[in-house]
């Protein structure tokens, strides 16, 4: 087994190899960050540990094929596949932030994880009675399926495009959380929701915004995740851990540190698997644990103060 | 698009008059329950364990629609020595620990007279020794990893599918076929995949002697992002890539692949069933080029005439005419456990094993022999190149040839 690392560490010093494992450990650390960012802005907000953003992401994934399949594999149909898993998952965010979710915000933190785990196995078991157990399979979206030429390599164009998406989300959520009047209001709900509420502002629809808007964003994830990987049931099984991860690394409600951690785990997955191929499973977890250790509270979080 | 208005359709129907059909459906599945849990005495229970919820699902689902098939069947003619057959059906998932739970509840708590089943090589293990624990006959329908008939074996395991020294040698002379000389090795890191490794590992010197293996990878299982292995395979440099990667596995390690021109410069040699309807349907016009692999049984080719019989009734279940690979699998462990129980006109555990030990069967597929000593049977595949068909995106398996197990 150990031979197998010592191969790969050769192939280390082979250009065309490295090229290829930087792009693939950024184009999988920005398909993660664009999940990762909206459980990371729903946990800053509303101190909810949302589980069922995984299975979120899956459901956007199932919308993403059924929007592609209606239309017959179209041009552009992927494009208002991925805007129509926003709609859907955004939609049925705000029914269950509004209908049920709302209502356990002063409970403690066990039973808000009991109702998001639970959540997870409804959604889970909802997509399984509209997609069934199949398996789909969305293709590339036009003029994507292909690579694009470096002239000393090739790399696949759709993967290239999912670093611009990343990039562009995290510029686009920066700037909105800075540079708007409703962004403040959000960074102060993650501050001190009671003093925001003594001024007057509407925080319920705050709340409901953001687990709104950060649902969207898993369903986005799903969508964008559906040309690479089989559409199944079971596809959101590992996804929320990943995030999770993610979110520690960066610090509870830090946009830059999901987009830092998300690289991390990206660059630490790709390059961990080929040097220490054995160590797989627990490389992740690693890095967590050493970042817990260093700084508890993320690399952009801050440490918690008690509560007055 | 089909299912969404099937979907809707149904959604239809339950709207109208739904409170009587509720209450009717109640009534009707408790007096059916009531009427399983006191099985009468004449019934033979059948424990059957296939993964109906998460990924396995897309396997456990008609695999289950072949075992309704032979169980159906059976009753119809009258079941066994005057009996019926009553399937009692647990989820195995992908998980050995809840399989083996599973098991141990159909045996202690349901009292079955044998167990069916298992999908992954690792759940096929955990079964098998609760069943030699337990001494209860299981019979492993779809597990390959090659220790369940050798290394793990006792007298209670017997296996209908084909294991991985089978797989590994068909693969090994494929890599002839092609005239493969540098390999990449990749299988998924669990008992299937470490034993098809082996399996391959072994079959090589004996008929492709001038091929090596030159980087052996193993990626988890349920691994969804291939692309570290991708890249280190392009670098190795070899032109032909053993695998095992199946169901999912493969569509997303196919779906990442392609867009490097992966498939343009590399053989891929598979095992994991790749050329079934299942992965071909799926993937349609995304399969790969250049794709070698096997399958149990394929809807557009009937060797025999009973193959064309049960694939008509298959169809008709389904209600389609490319049927599905799975079911013919649980549909044989089936008719063979009937068939060993009819032998031994009991179905003392003791008695069967010993009906079962040299049995031959007929199936669909053609006939089945029971090994009396490793209890594995000689069940063939068909291996084959799968090819592009004009004016169809479903690739089909191009020349189909039937390939045996190797003569010991």
């Amino acid at each position: 087994m150990l031979a197998i690392g010592v191969e790969a560490m050769s192939m280390l010093s082979n250009p065309t190899f490295l090229f290829y494992q930087f792009m693939n450990s950024i184009s999988l650390g920005m398909n993660l960050f664009i999940i990762a960012t909206g459980l990371t802005l729903i946990l800053g907000v509303l101190r909810v540990i949302n589980f069922a953003h995984g299975a979120f992401f899956m459901f956007g994934a199932y919308v993403c094929w059924s929007t592609v399949t209606f239309l017959g594999g179209a041009v552009g149909s992927f494009w208002l596949g991925v805007v129509a898993a926003a709609v859907v998952l955004g939609a049925m965010a705000f029914v269950i932030e509004r209908g049920l979710l709302r209502y356990l915000y002063g409970r403690e933190h066990l039973t808000q994880l009991l109702f998001t785990f639970a959540i997870v196995l409804i959604v889970g078991d909802v997509a399984k009675m509209i997609w069934g157990t199949d398996q789909y399979n969305v293709p590339y979206p036009h003029g994507l399926g292909g690579a694009v030429d470096f002239g000393f390599a090739k790399y696949p164009s759709y993967p290239l495009l999912l670093c611009v998406i990343g990039l562009v989300v995290a510029v686009g959520m920066w700037l909105a959380l800075s540079k708007t009047r409703w962004g403040r209001i959000i960074r102060a709900a993650t501050q001190d929701r009671e003093m925001l509420a003594a001024l007057g502002m509407n925080v319920p629809l705050v709340y409901t915004g953001v687990f709104v808007i950060g649902s969207a964003l898993a369903g986005i994830g799903g969508a964008l995740a559906a040309p690479r990987v089989a559409v199944s049931p079971g596809m959101d099984a590992t996804i929320i851990i990943e995030c999770f991860i993610i979110v520690i690394i960066g610090g509870l409600g830090s946009l830059w540190g999901s987009f830092l951690g998300a690289l991390a785990l990206g660059f630490v997955t790709m390059f961990g698997t080929v040097i220490f191929p054995d160590w797989e499973l627990v490389l992740a977890y690693i890095l967590m644990l050493g970042l817990l250790l260093w700084r508890p509270w993320g690399l952009f979080g801050h440490e918690e103060e008690e509560p007055h | 698009m089909k299912r969404l208005i099937a979907n809707s359709e149904t959604k239809d129907k339950l709207g109208a008059r739904t409170k009587v059909a509720v209450a009717g459906a109640a009534a009707l599945s408790v007096a059916l329950l009531s009427g399983m849990g006191s099985a009468g005495a004449a019934d033979i229970k059948i424990g059957v364990l296939y993964p109906i919820s998460g990924g396995g699902a897309i396997y456990g689902g008609p695999a289950m629609r072949g075992h309704d098939l032979a169980v159906e069947e059976i009753n119809a003619t009258g079941g066994v020595l005057g009996s019926k057959f009553v399937t009692v059906a647990r989820d195995s998932k992908i998980n050995p620990a809840a399989a083996a739970a599973a098991a141990k509840e159909l045996i202690t708590k349901e009292g079955v007279n044998v167990i069916l089943g298992g999908l992954a090589s690792s759940v096929g293990l955990a079964i098998s020794e609760v069943a030699r624990r337990e001494e209860v006959i299981y019979i492993a329908t779809i597990p390959k990893t090659i220790k369940l008939t050798t290394s793990k074996l006792h007298p209670y395991v017997f296996r209908t599918a084909s294991n991985t020294d089978f797989e590994g040698d068909a693969m090994a002379q494929i890599v002839k076929k092609v005239n493969g000389k540098k390999l990449c090795d990749i299988q998924l890191d669990y008992a299937y995949g470490h034993d098809l490794g082996d399996g391959i590992a072994k079959a090589l010197p004996k008929h492709a002697p001038g091929a090596n293996i030159v980087m052996k990878l193993r990626p988890k299982l349920g691994a969804t992002d291939f692309n570290a292995y991708i890249t280190q395979i392009m670098g190795a440099g070899c032109e032909t890539v053993v695998s095992g990667l199946w169901g999912n596995h493969f569509v997303n390690f196919a779906k990442q692949a392609a867009p490097f021109g992966f498939f343009k410069d590399h053989v891929y040699i598979t095992g994991g069933e790749i050329a079934s309807h299942e992965v071909a349907s799926k993937l349609a016009g995304d399969y790969p080029d250049n794709v070698w692999s096997n399958t149990y049984e394929l809807w557009y080719h009937s060797p025999t005439g009973a193959h064309k019989k049960f694939q008509a009734r298959l169809a008709k279940k389904a209600g389609t005419n490319a049927t599905a690979m799975w079911p013919v699998l649980a549909y044989n462990g089936v008719m063979l456990y009937k068939a060993a129980v009819e032998k031994a006109g009991s179905t003392d555990a003791a008695k069967v094993i010993k009906a079962m030990e040299g049995l031959t069967i007929d199936t669909p597929m053609g006939s089945l022999t029971v090994d009396a000593k490793s209890h594995q049977t000689n069940t063939g595949q068909f291996w084959g190149p799968m090819k592009k068909q004009s004016g169809e995106a479903y690739r089909r398996m191009e020349p189909v040839t039937f390939v045996p197990p190797p003569s010991k």
